[in-house]
């Protein structure tokens, strides 16, 4: 099979993904118990019946499921039109594309420095196996990849702002909202080291595992050996050929993550009190806003799939097994 | 080549975040401002339509009222001067204060106050967060610029406290909308008002609302520049903050880390009393009701259920599950309302007693099995025992109640449930035999009174026992219209004593409320039996020199 047909066979795969996941989107939420008009107003309020009932109206709520409920859904989506937010009262799309900026600035900016430290770090010990440094390096990877999220975000929230004077929440001192982009960037990047740390910490552990098994393997295949008997020093041996094999697992595991960053991270963002998407997500789902919590999974869900496809892609280059196949 | 690249890509991002690190405040003439931390945020600023606490914190300081809750608990003049009503308690004349100015620098008149009342009684759906304390107004009007007359179709008991809750707002701002989702639609951002504070910024997604001080306020200026607002998504995060002085108050400690603020070095902890209550809901919706509830039958027994006020320690519950944060509670009405004027005190609560319980049922008939589970006419003493899940101290009540209640041979199976799906349970479908959860009752009673009335069991309502009882409910009626207040009192004491009686709940306490402020930054916080009242507090409080 060739490039070309690889690649369609992979895009009407990832298409029916799609649209399966449209599907199960929308009656995911409608299975939930609970009332979405309730959830909205809270407990503590003073509402009446009647203005509940023309809450369920202005929803929609008041109408059967199936079919008027989900074909509507369809129409509007099918126009690229998310709906509105009940508990936000503002268009979804908007709300997605500007949490989406701020938790990208987040996990990119986490991913970028996990990959860099992980893989190099994996690349260390892998090459330096079974010596101090291989030892450190495991028992840290170990130790960060296992730790639970928010123990360690609070812990070095803690620790930060005590000691540091970092920030414990937030994107921007308050003050600072509403000021333009550029004055504030200071204080953005204040208010990032935490919760980027925590990231870090987090993905790298994973990252230099799975490096350091591979370079391993990779390092104990009969060309290496070849390659060091033709005389190649370690570096060169290294970066022309145990690295591009051994990165090969790398690439799936930052394909899969990516995928999921989307979703954010929730509990890093709740630790910090950080406005991204992971927070929004769990803000929607306690308050059963089926259109918050609709457009979020479908942005989830098409970003995994690309992310998946782009990692088939990228397969084609660097493994020409894959084409083969 | 490429991996230098990378390099300098990651010494870049480590001078952008070192250079952060540098970031200091300084500067002489820094302006004073207060920072408050919290766990929520305001729903909207559209007094329209805005249902959370926070909204109503923020209303306080940006707008006004005719009226406003003193902090000894009296309702005393805020927009109104003074006031009087005619006998037929129909006709209510108020005199506005001199020199009230909007935050645009426009003159305030009586017409501006007509015209918000009479906005709320012509759309009471678009006006849905305060139609209710409009019922039975015919309209506003304003004779002059400094007078305003309501008029009434029955007289109202409670006429100062609903006026409290009506903020008048600039009518160029609110003219505009002509259908009910218009209104609601509208966010007020940056509302237009008479109150001390002006906001300037809300974001809601960040969770920040900024607030500076209005110089022209009538009432005299607040001595600092300006209050922020900032949404914590994590308690834990939030005590952290006042520590190390991110913030200078917290509105709501949390009970777990109270005892941990108190220790904090520069910071007041304050614990005053409050109104939350929880309770045990006992199923109470009569069997032959439409839904047909479904229940262990012998909750129908009055016996029962004194045997299981026996058999509630409630003292027990306050000090290892409140971790002593409140005190044992009995009546729906919390001595906190008022300063305690509409509490029943001649109240005698039901002691922790298990001989007595296991008596009382023993009387009854209740014989116990093989496996120590009492039972009379084939039915048991076994019963569900629900509560939300969102409530951190509900799982430990559970089990308490579980072991007390073994001891009288009464089996609860406790179960945890998310509190929406709970409430379609219980309202109206009555599905369920025993429930633990909690109120935030109003300032005046009539709210939490009106939880008990038959036709709140309905979807939507807030009756969730199922409690029906006609004499109830025309006691309710009364107080509603009952002009004078020891009258009022009196009813509302007989009602009271009536669900006490009956027991549709079982109160287990009335929960404190604990706030805390950096003293070395801020001084002139107003602790009052209603604790740091905040509207107050905000105009008084200054820096400490």
């Amino acid at each position: 099979m060739n490039r070309r047909d690889y690649l369609l066979r992979k895009i009407f795969f990832s298409l029916v993904t799609l649209a399966i996941v449209v599907v199960l989107n929308f009656v995911l939420f409608r299975v939930l118990p609970g009332d979405p008009v309730r959830a909205v107003i809270g407990r503590n309020v003073r509402i009446s019946a009647d203005t509940q009932q023309a809450l369920r109206e202005q929803f929609g709520l008041d109408r059967p499921v199936f079919p008027d409920q989900f074909l509507t859904a369809l129409g509007q989506w099918s126009r690229g039109n998310l709906g509105v937010s009940w508990s936000l009262r503002k268009p979804v799309g908007e709300v997605l594309v500007a949490k989406l900026g701020n938790t990208l600035l987040l996990i990119g900016l986490g991913q970028v420095l996990s990959i860099i430290l992980g893989v190099a770090l994996g690349l260390l010990a892998g090459w330096k196996r079974k010596t101090a440094v291989d030892v450190g390096a495991l028992t840290f990877s170990l130790i960060a990849w296992a730790i639970p999220t928010f123990w360690l975000g609070i812990i070095l929230l803690a620790a930060g702002s005590t000691w540091l004077g970092l920030p414990t929440g937030g994107i921007v001192s308050p003050s600072n909202v509403g000021k333009p982009l550029y004055t504030v960037l200071p204080d953005v990047a204040h208010h990032l080291i935490l919760p980027t740390l925590t990231l870090t910490i987090l993905y790298m552990g994973e990252y230099m595992l799975i490096m350091r098994s591979s370079i391993m393997e990779v390092l104990g295949e009969d060309y290496i050996l070849t390659a060091k008997a033709k005389g190649m020093s370690h570096w060169q041996v290294l970066r022309r050929h145990a690295l591009k094999n051994a990165m090969l697992p790398i690439v799936t595991l930052i394909a899969i993550n990516l995928g999921f960053t989307v979703s954010g991270a929730i509990y890093v963002e709740t630790v910090f009190s950080y406005d991204g998407l992971g927070k929004m997500f769990q803000t929607a789902l306690v308050k059963q806003d089926y259109p918050l919590l609709q457009g979020a999974f479908l942005l989830l869900a098409v970003s995994v799939i690309l992310a998946n496809m782009l990692a088939d892609i990228l397969y084609t280059y660097l493994d020409p097994r894959v084409k083969a196949a | 080549m490429k991996s230098r690249k990378w390099l300098v890509q990651v010494i870049l991002i480590a001078a952008v975040l070192l250079s952060a690190c540098g970031q200091t405040g300084g500067g002489g003439q820094e302006p004073v401002v207060l920072k408050v931390g919290w766990t929520g945020a305001p729903d909207t600023l559209n007094p329209a339509y805005a249902f959370l606490t926070e909204s109503f914190t923020i209303f306080d300081l940006v707008y006004s009222a005719l009226t406003t809750q003193a902090v000894s608990g009296e309702y005393v003049g805020n927009l109104a001067k003074e006031w009087t009503h005619s006998d037929d308690g129909l006709t209510w004349t108020f005199t506005l204060n001199d020199g009230i100015t909007w935050h645009n620098g426009e003159p305030f008149t009586a017409a501006d106050v007509a015209w918000t009342i009479n906005a709320i009684i012509a759309d009471p759906d678009g006006w849905a967060a305060v139609s209710n304390y409009t019922a039975n107004f015919v309209e506003a009007a304003a004779p002059d610029d400094q007078t305003v007359v309501i008029t009434l179709d029955t007289p109202v008991g409670n006429m100062e406290y609903r006026l409290s809750w009506i903020y008048i707002v600039y009518p160029p701002d609110f003219e505009v909308f002509t259908t009910p989702e218009d209104l609601q639609n509208f966010t007020n951002d940056t509302p237009t008002g008479t109150g001390p504070f002006k906001v300037t910024t809300f974001d809601k997604d960040l969770g920040v609302l900024v607030m500076d001080t209005y110089p022209d306020y009538f009432g005299g200026a607040a001595k600092i520049d300006q209050i922020t607002f900032q949404t914590f998504d994590n308690s834990d995060a939030m005590v952290q903050a006042l520590k190390v002085g991110d913030i200078d108050m917290v509105i709501d400690v949390p009970q777990s880390a109270f005892a941990t603020v108190e220790g904090f070095e520069n910071v007041k902890a304050v614990k005053t009393e409050g109104s939350y209550f929880s309770e045990l809901i006992i199923n109470s919706a009569p069997a032959d009701f439409d839904p047909a509830p479904n229940k262990n039958p012998a909750l129908d027994d009055p016996q029962v259920r004194l045997a299981m006020a026996y058999a509630i320690n409630k003292q027990d519950l306050v000090d290892a599950v409140l971790q002593d944060l409140g005190v044992v509670g009995d009546t729906i009405v919390p001595p906190q309302l008022g300063g305690g004027f509409w509490h029943n005190p001649n109240v005698q609560d039901t002691p922790f007693d298990l001989t007595k319980a296991n008596e009382v049922l023993e009387q009854a008939g209740y014989v116990a099995g093989a496996d120590g589970v009492r039972e009379k006419d084939g039915v048991r003493l076994e019963f569900r025992l629900q509560f939300p899940s969102d409530n951190p101290l509900y799982p430990r009540i559970a089990d308490l109640l579980t072991a007390w209640f073994k001891e009288a041979g009464i089996k609860t199976t406790p179960e945890s449930v998310d509190p929406d799906s709970l409430y379609v349970q219980m309202t109206p479908a009555g599905d369920f035999d025993l429930v633990i959860w909690g109120w935030g009752p109003d300032p005046d009673p009539d709210f939490i009174l009106s939880v008990m009335t038959t036709d709140q069991f309905v979807d939507g309502g807030w009756s969730d026992s199922g409690y029906m009882n006609p004499e109830y409910d025309q006691l309710y009626l009364d107080q509603q219209v009952t002009v004078d207040r020891d009258a009022r009192q009196a009813i509302i004491w007989e009602m009271q004593e009536m669900v006490f009686n009956d027991r549709p709940y079982i109160v287990f306490w009335y929960e404190d409320l604990l706030r805390a402020y950096r003293s070395d930054r801020f001084t002139g916080f107003i602790e009052s039996p209603l604790g740091i009242e905040i509207y107050q507090s905000m105009l008084q409080v200054e820096p400490v020199q």
